[in-house]
């Protein structure tokens, strides 16, 4: 019985871990830091060099703290020094699920995709990801 | 061909390094690896960047903002328009004077001549279609709005819209080609007509595709895994495309079926369009376009969904803007001499001259740090010549 009891926590806390990004169905990328998740998943996939892509964002807070109501998707080449040539807008679409339009990858290279928002305190946080488009 | 690497992603890997390459690339590099070394200075993950240059000739491209775009009436009436010098406010100049079809709808001159002299080279116009952005510095999201610029330009055609619709109004030949193209007669506000005869001009150059070149022949030959044919294609332009791919890093911004990523780079050219007067390039093409009533957010855009006007609704005006300019395609440049926005390099050899001996003085500090001298040797700049030849097309262009 113990044993049962141990399995179904472990399922819980497996279901808890996959639970951020499930309303945006199978294929999403995942992010984690400092408690702070998100998954993602770009259209068209695989995002292309120089054509507009969207993003389909869900951010999860760890346990006690809110959602905050904006999120900031930017992306840049560090080793170029630039960042994209449009600013994307990002859209609020439900608790924690966000949806961004008009980036572009322009060149091929290494990116790096960042979400940025402000939690409850107003401290800024920020995940990231190093992407290579080809 | 020699092995330089395993990996054959053709979009995005993940910092994991995980590869989600697309699976029709991947039975073609899979072809090729099996097949015995092509005699080839091209390494196999050229291979997906190559097949990226194609297939050429693509279909017309829909621009759903111009609801006459592709109707061979309005084609018809572009074509008409283009070369009626009565549209001009002297009655001389023909958008047919500046983009002359044996010259790939260009001029042959450093910088356009209309009414006075312009501060920029005058673009080639094929393949329109594949635009993102129109004119050196992109002031214009469509190619109706760039096609009505010229005729209002005080230094091109000196028009006014209200010249435009009179003419169109007063010519019997002009209001026929008007009535057959969209269906009534040319009203009477001047601005809606003018725009009219701008989507009819624009449905014609869109129609200007370039023919298919040598390259286009070695890029399929690639992709069908032809190792006979592919071997045709000369061992020059090969070097050459592979210093394109590599070293060069061409690549990073001439990419696509175009041969371009349709956006804007500062190459450390002068900045001044004559002594004491910048040419703001992109950053002043966005502010135009943002004030323009035209651009694809305006009234005039067809398409009530707006469904092209991502890049416009989205396109960041910054600073490192200033004294960037379009990325041309490398199609057909044998007929579109001189070379660069202002006309400054007479010949190819005095672009890749450029780019091997690059001024990075005059790159804006805040700007990108992407391009280096290149020191090409003698022999890589012929290579490299060989390279874009091959990017010329085979037939004689119709007149």
């Amino acid at each position: 019985m113990k044993a049962l009891w141990l399995a179904a926590l472990l399922a819980c806390s497996a279901s808890t871990a996959l639970a951020c990004g499930e309303a945006l169905g199978p294929g999403t990328q995942p992010l984690a830091g400092e408690g702070w998740q998100i998954a993602w998943r770009a259209a068209p996939t695989p995002i292309p060099v120089g054509r507009h892509f969207a993003l389909d964002i869900a951010l999860c807070a760890p346990a006690g703290q809110a959602l905050p109501a904006t999120l900031r998707v930017d992306a840049t080449m560090p080793e170029h020094k630039h960042g994209m040539n449009y600013r994307p807008s990002v859209k609020p679409k439900g608790t924690g699920l966000f949806h961004a339009e008009g980036l572009m990858f322009h060149m091929p290279g290494r990116w790096e995709l960042v979400f940025e928002w402000r939690d409850a305190a107003g401290a800024t946080r920020r995940l990231s990801q190093a992407l290579t488009a080809q | 061909m020699a092995r330089r690497g395993r990996r054959h992603a053709a979009a995005v890997t993940g910092a994991d390094g995980a590869v989600r390459p697309w699976p029709a690339l991947l039975a073609v590099v899979a072809l090729l690896a099996v097949a015995d070394p092509l005699p080839s200075p091209l390494h196999d993950d050229d291979i997906p960047r190559v097949l990226a240059f194609g297939p050429w000739p693509p279909p017309l491209q829909p621009d759903p903002s111009s609801r006459v775009w592709g109707q061979p009436a309005a084609v018809a009436f572009g074509r008409q328009l283009f070369h009626e010098p009565a549209l001009s406010a002297n009655g001389r100049i023909a958008c047919a004077n500046c983009h002359q079809a044996a010259r790939g709808f260009s001029d042959g001159l450093p910088r356009g001549i209309g009414l006075a002299r312009g501060d920029r080279n005058t673009l080639a116009l094929h393949d329109l279609d594949l635009q993102r952005w129109y004119g050196w510095d992109g002031a214009n999201d469509n190619l109706w709005a760039q096609s009505l610029r010229p005729l209002l330009d005080a230094r091109e055609m000196g028009a006014s819209l209200g010249h435009v619709a009179r003419t169109v109004r007063d010519s019997p030949a002009l209001r026929s080609g008007y009535r057959t193209a969209f269906g009534q007669e040319p009203g009477t506000d001047d601005e809606r007509v003018a725009v009219d005869v701008a989507k009819a001009l624009a449905a014609w150059q869109a129609t200007l595709r370039s023919a298919r070149t040598p390259f286009d022949d070695f890029r399929d030959a690639v992709a069908r895994g032809d190792r006979e044919a592919a071997a045709r294609y000369p061992q020059a332009a090969q070097r050459g495309l592979a210093l394109f791919l590599g070293r060069g890093r061409c690549y990073t911004c001439h990419l696509g079926p175009s041969f371009s990523n349709g956006e804007f780079h500062d190459l450390g050219l002068p900045h001044f369009a004559e002594p004491g007067r910048v040419d703001p390039g992109r950053h002043g093409g966005i502010r135009k376009l943002q004030a323009s009533r035209y651009n694809l957010l305006g009234p005039f855009n067809d398409d009530p969904t707006r469904s092209t006007a991502t890049s416009t609704g989205h396109v960041a005006l910054e600073h490192r803007h200033y004294g960037e300019f379009k990325v041309p395609s490398l199609r057909n440049l044998r007929l579109t001499a001189p070379y660069f926005h202002d006309g400054s390099a007479g010949t190819l050899r005095e672009v890749l001259r450029h780019y091997s001996e690059l001024n990075e003085e005059r790159l804006h500090a805040d700007g990108e740090r992407l391009l280096v001298p290149l020191k090409l040797t003698p022999q890589e700049t012929e290579d490299l010549l060989a390279f874009l030849d091959s990017l010329n097309e085979k037939p004689a262009r119709p007149q």
